[in-house]
């Protein structure tokens, strides 16, 4: 191999390094700005980091450190950066980077839950949760108060957790109520607010829950409001035909509660007021005048009466007022106690202090002393008549003035016993019972055969002929009657009349003239001295009444049965009299006086009746001078009045000798007998001949 | 390799050759008669140049393997994954072949070539471990091979313009994608600025080392 140029020319060569752009390219300056953008964004970032903070939970199940987002309103505010265990590894720990703005507001207000998928009656929520795994949601109020470094969080999403503010309460649900956590709270159908956890209140009588009414309904809630259950239904069977009621489908599966101001005039309440939820509405709008069902003091009474006729729900009263209610009812045998083998009653008294007028939070012990105290003043307990009808019982409390010594004992578990004396039960049965056995030994269908027998005979007597031609008889009498007082006589006698009281006026004057005064006032001395005479007459009545009396005693010895049998005897004839045939006939009779009666009247209008009248009007008016004659011998008269006097005082000093009246009466009676058998036959003789009546023979 | 005896390079010849339309100029000329380019027979500050865009590619990639290449939001779920995360998740899931499709195309493609690019610069500083034509072969391969790194840039692109059904489902490039853009665009930038006359150079030095900056000894020619 040869080389063809060994000698090239030469190759000119750049010095190396005249100054630094000449010894260093420019693309250097690219990984510098890289580097120093690198670092920048460190430093900022580094510098812009949020505080940590540390959620302690039950259990953190799904969340992951570096993929579970803190959020706030559904926005991501922070990131779990760490998962650990508290001291004792009794909860979870987790830290969480939150954003720099936020964290002056995560102060002690602020509360945190893991959002899980949760499927209930009210819905599903948490959905998203499913697939993007879960996260923290926090609450947290708008005022920056500086960020708490721990935190506990909660079980379970809190009320607020939609934002939503509103009013808190307290519901407490009485008797068979059902609170459903989470329930809605509705009025008049549109969601308002929202129950929260339900739990067991610290008494234990009752659940309750947290309830929250948003705003701006909380202002439908006063102090007048009633609460009451809304779910499931009521089937009820009435006058009205059968009711199924509930309020919506919605509430009938989730559960739900209702309310509704009762009256005006409710004051608003403060956050956190307790409020019962009734079982339906009757029981919420009739609760409105109870008070409310607060605290209860329940006491026992042992009884020594098995009575039955007290159940559970039967009223307890103190002076009639209702104070409580009876809860249980059960037996007892206790020998060592009472010394037999008998069963006793045990019944156990609910007694509401608010009832008492004790409310308030220490109601309870107030009542208790109260109670306490009374029982050492001699309250006991005592089994009632409630109800006389249905023979039901009621427990009284009431004050036994000399009752033995007794206080509230205290029995076994803390059960207290309170004092129990004499039950105050009226035996309504045994008087019922009396009064319709004397009901039934009345002679009822003697007595009422007796009257079928007395109306057939009226029957009789009323359809007869003659009784239905009485009126047409008695329209012809009224017409002669007419007749008589439309003749010109009788349009006369007026001015007869007339004359006569003109005569009488003149001899009123004479009487006036004659120094008729005079007389009058020695007649009055007269009288007054009468007077005087029969008040000393007076003075022996006290001894009259006496008599009377021993008379009375005698008259009751007096064979009052046999005077009742000859009554009896002459009802009987008397009936015996009616029935018989003349009796019927005696209308028909009737019938023929008043034709005669007719006549009589005819005659007399032909005759000169009312001449007769003015006669006889003259002969009044001598009568009239005959009066004034005898004004002149009135006290002639009054001295006949007081020797009359006098006459009756003597008698009533001869009823002091006479004490024969007994005797006497039953000869009256003997003689009554007479005269009804004389009536009896009269009623004969009339039936034999009626016309006797009108002729007087 | 039969021909190193007889190869000269124009260098050697006292020549410049111009890099832009390929016009050989005698040496000393500073711009080219045909086309007024600045003629160089070597860049002094190449290797500076290779390495400074190395740096800025290989900084690059690392926040390309961090971050997530591809956001994809369907209606119920969120899920991003790096590079290497999808293959293996593909992996698992069985489509092997796709994910060696992926690992090659964004890992393998791209490390060989921070190696090799490296290992020429190195190869040309500090003396070549293996001959001249094969480091030229390298470099061609580097040179051609580069563009097709973009090609996962291209399918993000593809896919987040194809797939925005709203809510449904939509496909959002992760940062890593702009980063792997960037990682491939220096990474070219560092193989474009190597200068591979150099490799002419050490080859004719043999073992001798050579920091690129001084361009002497052209007449210590290995004679064999």
């Amino acid at each position: 191999m040869t080389s063809v140029d060994p000698t090239p020319p030469e190759a000119p060569v750049k010095e190396a390094g005249q100054n630094l752009f000449q010894r260093f390219t420019f693309v250097w300056i690219v990984p510098i700005i890289a580097l120093l953008t690198v670092f920048g964004i460190a430093i900022q970032n580094y510098l812009e980091r949020g505080p940590l903070v540390e959620i302690s939970f039950e259990n953190a199940s799904g969340v992951k450190p570096g993929t579970t987002e803190v959020r706030f309103r559904d926005v991501v505010v922070g990131l779990v950066e760490d998962v650990g265990f508290t001291d004792g590894l009794g909860r979870v720990l987790v830290s969480a980077r939150l954003d720099k703005d936020v964290a002056p507001y995560v102060d002690s207000s602020a509360q945190f839950w893991v959002v899980r998928p949760q499927v209930s009656t009210q819905g599903v929520s948490g959905l998203n949760t499913v697939l993007s795994g879960v996260y923290i949601e926090g609450v947290w109020d708008d005022q920056p108060e500086g960020m708490q470094p721990r935190f506990e969080g909660l079980p379970d999403a809190p009320l607020e957790s939609l934002g939503e503010d509103g009013l808190r309460l307290t519901l407490r649900a009485a008797g068979k109520t059902t609170l459903t956590p989470n329930a809605p709270i509705l009025y008049r159908g549109i969601t308002v607010g929202r129950l929260g956890k339900t739990r067991i209140s610290p008494d234990g009588v009752a659940a309750e829950a947290e309830a929250l009414i948003f705003k701006p309904h909380d202002r439908l809630v006063s102090s007048a409001t009633r609460f009451w259950d809304t779910s499931g239904f009521s089937f009820s069977l009435g006058p009205s035909g059968a009711v199924l009621d509930f309020s919506s489908v919605a509430s009938l599966v989730s559960g739900g509660v209702t309310f509704e101001t009762m009256v005006s005039g409710g004051t608003p309440v403060e956050r956190g007021t307790s409020f019962v939820v009734h079982p339906d509405e009757g029981t919420a709008r009739s609760s409105i005048f109870a008070a409310d069902d607060g605290e209860r003091v329940t006491l026992s009474a042992v009884f020594d009466e098995n009575v039955s006729g007290l159940a559970v729900d039967a009223p307890v009263e103190l002076n009639g007022l209702r104070i409580g209610e009876v809860t249980a009812l059960s037996g007892l045998v206790d020998p060592d106690v009472f010394g037999d083998n008998r069963v006793r009653l045990v019944v156990t008294l609910s007694i509401r202090p608010s009832l008492l007028g004790l409310e308030g939070e220490d109601g309870a012990d107030t009542a208790l002393n109260f109670i306490r105290q009374r029982v050492s003043d001699g309250l006991r307990a005592r089994l009632a008549t409630a109800s006389i009808l249905t023979g039901g019982l009621k427990v009284e409390l009431v004050d036994v003035p000399d009752a033995p010594p007794a206080r509230l004992e205290s029995g076994e578990a803390d059960v207290l016993y309170i004092p129990t004396t004499e039950s105050d039960i009226a035996d309504v049965s045994a008087t019922a019972q009396g009064v319709f056995e004397r009901i039934n030994a009345l002679p009822v269908e003697e007595v009422m055969e007796q009257a079928i027998t007395l109306m057939e005979n009226a029957n009789n007597l009323i359809t007869s002929d003659d009784i239905r031609a009485v009126p047409e008889n008695l329209n012809g009498l009224l017409g002669d009657a007419r007749g008589i007082v439309n003749s010109d006589d009788i349009q006369a006698l007026p001015e007869r009349l007339n004359a006569v009281v003109t005569e009488l006026q003149a001899t009123v004057t004479r009487l006036n003239e004659q120094d008729t005064v005079t007389r009058l006032t020695a007649a009055v001395d007269s009288a007054s001295e009468a007077a005087e005479g029969v008040s000393s007459a007076v003075a022996g009545i006290p001894d009259l009444v006496e008599r009377l009396n021993a008379v009375a005693a005698k008259a009751e010895t007096v064979e009052i049965d046999t005077l009742a049998a000859e009554f009896t005897d002459l009802l009987q004839t008397t009936e015996s009299l009616l029935a018989s045939d003349a009796a019927r006939q005696l209308p028909e009779k009737l019938n023929g006086a008043l034709a005669e009666l007719g006549a009589v009247l005819e005659q007399l209008r032909e005759g000169g009746v009312v001449e007769n009248a003015t006669s006889a009007l003259a002969s009044a008016s001598e009568a009239a001078d005959t009066v004034a004659d005898a004004g002149r011998e009135l006290p002639d008269l009054i001295a006949q009045a007081r020797g009359v006097l006098a006459r009756a005082n003597a008698t009533l000093e001869g009823y002091e000798a006479s004490n024969g009246i007994g005797r006497d009466a039953r000869a009256a009676l003997i003689e009554v007998q007479k005269a009804a058998k004389a009536v009896a036959s009269l009623a004969r003789a009339i039936e034999r001949n009626p016309n006797s009546l009108l002729t007087g023979r | 390799m039969e021909v190193v005896g007889e190869l000269k390079t124009a260098r050697e010849m006292g020549l410049v050759g111009c890099t832009r339309c390929s016009r050989v100029s005698p040496m000393g000329t500073q711009y080219c008669p045909r086309c007024g380019s600045a003629l160089q027979s070597r860049d002094g500050l190449s290797l500076q140049k290779v390495w400074a865009w190395w740096l800025v590619g290989l900084m690059c990639y690392v926040p390309a393997n961090l971050y997530p290449m591809l956001e994809t939001r369907t209606l119920v779920s969120t899920e991003s994954n790096t590079i290497v995360g999808g293959a293996v998740e593909l992996a698992q899931h069985g489509n092997w072949g796709v994910a060696l499709i992926i690992l090659a195309a964004s890992v393998l493609i791209p490390v060989a070539k921070f190696v090799l690019i490296a290992g020429l610069a190195i190869g040309v500083w500090r003396g070549p471990q293996v001959s001249g034509q094969r480091r030229h072969f390298l470099y061609e391969v580097v040179e051609y091979i580069g563009r097709w790194s973009m090609i996962d840039v291209f399918v993000v692109a593809i896919l987040s313009a194809l797939v925005q059904l709203q809510a449904l489902a939509s496909i959002t490039p992760g940062r890593a994608s702009l980063f792997f853009a960037l990682s491939v665009i220096f990474t070219m930038l560092s193989a474009q600025s190597f200068d591979s006359r150099l490799i002419w150079d050490t080859q004719r030095r043999g073992d001798a080392p050579d920091h690129g900056l001084a361009s002497d000894d052209v007449r210590k020619e290995s004679s064999a």
